[in-house]
């Protein structure tokens, strides 16, 4: 590494004047616009589910009916409301997104910043990393979700623990290429501690990336977490996206009941979709070589 | 050289020619190998959800296996349409010494597909192989058996320890009779995979498999059963569909003939647009019912096991998760057993305010007033692969809630559930029992502390109930017999061991457009798929 040169600026790449202006422009993108918005109904949705309609329970009589007025989404086999399901499913779909997702952040960002910055620790780390990457996440989900019980917060941690390899991936390469820069080596003939580097020279520059992750780790999530319901592997007393279509698949109405496939899977979809270009149009915002900052 | 390029392009376009027949003939079933055989009239295909596990027909058998491997090897007795003992190898049998000897006469013309006749040294074989390597559920029935003789080609005499009234039929319905001339070579038969060279005599015996896929049965030209002395269907193709949405569409579009798994009864509406196809009705031979662990110091409890059975809501289960399609019970005797099933009983009503007060009245306190009582919480395990099974519990959560009784649902994956059913990790086990043929082996079977078995689910050790059971088995009397169970079935529903739920009835779809003659028997483990109903079926038109 250069001997540090002081005539050079050390300051932090992003100030925040830009920050400001960058989230404007963000939702000036109709895309990014729509997917927010998408993502503020869908929390809406979760936060408000008691108001919107009753918790799903008990039977009724009107059996498989399709989508009417009294029930916009149609009924299941013990004549249950499918809208009332899909909103209450939105709930356990945005909980375990968002707590699987923040335990992948939260992992992924340790372990990428350290081994970007800590030389020795890189070597074990990214071995690590390039392992759990090789291997197969869903069958071990499977597997593992299989002989733990099967409960909200089970599920939030095996789905948490398989996915911050990518992240530690993605951070540590960024941080790599902000470790070498020069106000990092300005900071440390300072005197900074490593600790002191990592968490305020190094992390404020990742800071943007993590926001892009969280999004993309959460859509994987949902995702991994209505597969496992599908599977039958999901939390029996929560309702989500998968446990309907598994519902469905389980009582042999999928050729009969369109409505009980269809509405859940859109809201999977939705959900992904918006974050994912939620996710994109926020990177790209924040990419130098479009803004030509 | 000109040659091998020209013979490699015609290989190229036979191949695509047979890829796209494949695909648009049966494009739901991945194997494209047999579209000519599909379209034969006598091939008969059936549907199945699982591949077979075990060829070896003396071992447990899961319900492929079951179906495929009671084509192939007869049994003394089988069950009828009426779920009575009908004959199928025995012509007859009967007791002799006070009930100490079991006889049974068989029919002389049975053949292996060898050539070889099925004698009673057959008999004898099995009954011997399976007592000597503890195989299957039939070793638990044959343990009376002191001796066993074969004094001619058609006699089989069962010495037994004590009388066991209903033992001939127990044994004569589970047991599996193969060639001795065949398995005697195989040594230890606790090993024997019985995977290739199949040697049968019922009316079908496989010929080859194909894993994940397909299973191919001939006829066995000799089948006295069968109308003509040997089936009328040429060959019977069992094919693999792991998903029932698939299976249904596949009977649909004329890529099965027959379900042989039964038809969800909210899916029922798929084959009401369609003339051919034709459902059956039949009987259950077990029923669906939620059984208290008594290790757990709380279900120990009989009034906690009371109040429990009044929080269940059977009534309703039966007329929403089966559409009305199914019977209540009271004890543990199933209604199909009519002539030991104990009507005095009623079952327990559902009250969960009277649960609620039983409760409290015993002693239990809801502390902090959560609505809970503080010590009631229990964890319902069952199999998350029954669909009926889930509902029920998912249903019994929400009432139980109303007696204060806070349970949680615990419906795994099926492997999970088994070894925790095994292992006795759960406090109430909610499951559906398949098939008892008679009330004196299920009773033993379920409640005897030494588990014979092997579903004693309540973990059950009381002395009391041992003494009954006991008693009842060792009883000639039929009168006696029958007063025993019945006071036997007012014990169970008074301690509340077990809360019955339901027992269901079977829909089995055809395509009736082509095949007709099933002989359907009541549960979903024999319905249309036994070798007799196979032998009887014909060809439409």
């Amino acid at each position: 590494m250069s001997a540090p040169v002081l005539t050079e600026q050390a300051v932090p790449p992003v100030a925040p004047a830009v920050a400001r202006r960058s989230w404007f422009a963000y939702l000036r993108q109709p895309s990014a616009a729509l997917s927010v918005l998408v993502l503020v109904v869908m929390v809406a949705l979760a936060l408000l589910a008691p108001v919107i309609a009753d918790e799903p329970a008990g039977a009724g009589p009107d059996v498989l009916q399709p989508p009417s007025g009294a029930h916009w989404f149609g009924t299941d086999d013990l004549g249950q409301d499918i809208f009332a399901q899909v909103v209450w499913g939105t709930r356990t779909s945005l909980v375990i997104g968002l707590a699987a997702s923040l335990i992948a952040i939260v992992l992924g960002t340790a372990i990428g910043l350290a081994s970007a910055y800590f030389r020795p620790i890189d070597a074990v780390a990214t071995v690590v990393t390039d392992v759990m990457l090789a291997l197969p996440t869903l069958p071990l989900m499977i597997m593992l979700a299989a002989v733990v019980n099967p409960s909200l917060w089970t599920l939030t941690l095996i789905i948490g623990f398989f996915a911050w390899p990518e992240v530690a991936r993605l951070i540590r390469s960024q941080g790599l290429v902000i470790s070498a820069m020069p106000y990092i080596d300005g900071a440390r003939v300072l005197g900074a501690s490593g600790w002191r580097i990592v968490t305020r020279e190094i992390l404020p520059a990742v800071v943007s990336l993590v926001i892009v992750s969280v999004l993309l780790t959460a859509s994987r999530a949902v995702i991994s977490e209505a597969g496992l319901s599908f599977l039958g592997l999901g939390d029996p007393d929560a309702w989500s996206w998968g446990r309907i279509l598994l519902n469905a698949q389980r009582s042999g109405v999928v050729a009969i009941a369109w409505w009980q496939t269809l509405f859940p899977s859109l809201a999977i979809l939705l959900l992904v979709l918006a974050a994912t270009v939620a996710g994109m149009r926020f990177n790209d915002t924040r990419d130098p070589r479009r803004n030509g900052a | 050289m000109r040659k091998t390029v020209k013979g490699r392009w015609r290989l190229a376009v036979a191949l695509g020619v047979a890829a796209t027949l494949g695909i648009s003939g049966c494009s739901l079933n991945e194997d494209t190998g047999s579209s000519t055989t599909s379209t034969d009239g006598s091939v008969l295909r059936i549907g199945t959800t699982t591949d077979v596990s075990n060829f070896n027909p003396l071992q447990s058998l899961s319900k492929t296996d079951s179906w495929i491997l009671n084509a192939m090897y007869p049994h003394l007795l089988r069950i009828d349409e009426n779920a009575k003992k009908a004959p199928e190898l025995a012509k007859e049998y009967r007791y002799e010494d006070g009930g100490k000897t079991a006889v049974f006469v068989l029919r002389d013309d049975f053949t292996w597909t060898d050539g070889k006749p099925v004698v009673a040294d057959d008999v004898k074989f099995s009954a011997e192989m399976i007592m000597k390597y503890k195989l299957g559920n039939v070793a638990a029935k044959l343990t009376w058996v002191e001796s066993i003789e074969a004094p001619d080609a058609t006699t089989v005499k069962f010495k037994l320890s004590q009388p066991y009234a209903p033992f001939a039929e127990g044994v004569g319905f589970w047991m599996s009779i193969v060639p001795k001339h065949v398995f005697e070579s195989a040594g230890d038969l606790s090993k024997f995979p019985n995977d290739s060279n199949w040697v049968g005599a019922g009316p079908f015996v496989l010929d080859s498999i194909t894993k994940g896929q397909r299973y191919v049965m001939k006829r066995n030209p000799n089948y006295p059963l069968a109308p003509g002395g040997k089936a009328a269907v040429s060959q019977v193709e069992y094919r693999v569909y792991p998903d029932v949405n698939t299976m249904m569409l596949a009977l649909r579009n004329g890529d099965i003939d027959l379900m042989g798994t039964p038809v969800p009864v909210s899916a029922v509406k798929t084959f009401q647009a369609d003339s051919n196809i034709k459902l059956v009705k039949v009987g259950a031979l077990g029923f669906a019912h939620l059984t208290y662990n008594m290790k757990n110091k709380q279900l120990a409890d009989q009034q906690v096991r009371q109040a429990l059975s009044m929080s269940v809501d059977t009534k309703s289960i039966i007329s929403s998760v089966l559409q009305g399609d199914g019977q209540q019970m009271a004890g543990p005797i199933s209604p199909i057993f009519s002539e030991y099933d104990n009507t005095e009983i009623q079952p327990y009503p559902f009250d969960p305010a009277g649960a609620k007060a039983k409760l409290s009245a015993a002693g239990y306190k809801d502390a902090n007033n959560d609505g809970f009582f503080d010590e009631l919480a229990f964890g319902v395990a069952c199999d998350q692969s029954n669909a009926n099974i889930t509902r029920v519990v998912q249903l019994f959560r929400e009432s139980a809630a109303k007696a204060g009784i806070k349970l949680e649902n615990e419906c795994v994956e099926r492997n999970t559930f088994l070894s925790r059913t095994k292992n006795g990790e759960y406090d109430i086990d909610a499951s559906q029992w398949g098939v008892f043929d008679n009330p004196m082996d299920q009773l033993r079977s379920t409640y005897l502390s030494s588990n014979p078995g092997g579903i004693n689910y309540n973990l059950l050790e009381s002395p009391e109930m041992d003494h009954l059971i006991n008693d009842a088995a060792a009883t000639t009397d039929p009168e006696a017999f029958k007063a025993k169970i019945k006071n036997i079935d007012k014990v169970v529903h008074d301690q509340a061991y077990l809360t019955p739920l339901y027992v269901e009835n079977f829909q089995f779809a055809y395509n009736a457009s082509k095949f007709t003659g099933f002989v359907p028997s009541p549960s979903d483990l024999l319905g249309m798929v036994t070798a007799y109903s196979l032998a009887q079926v014909t060809p439409a038109k």
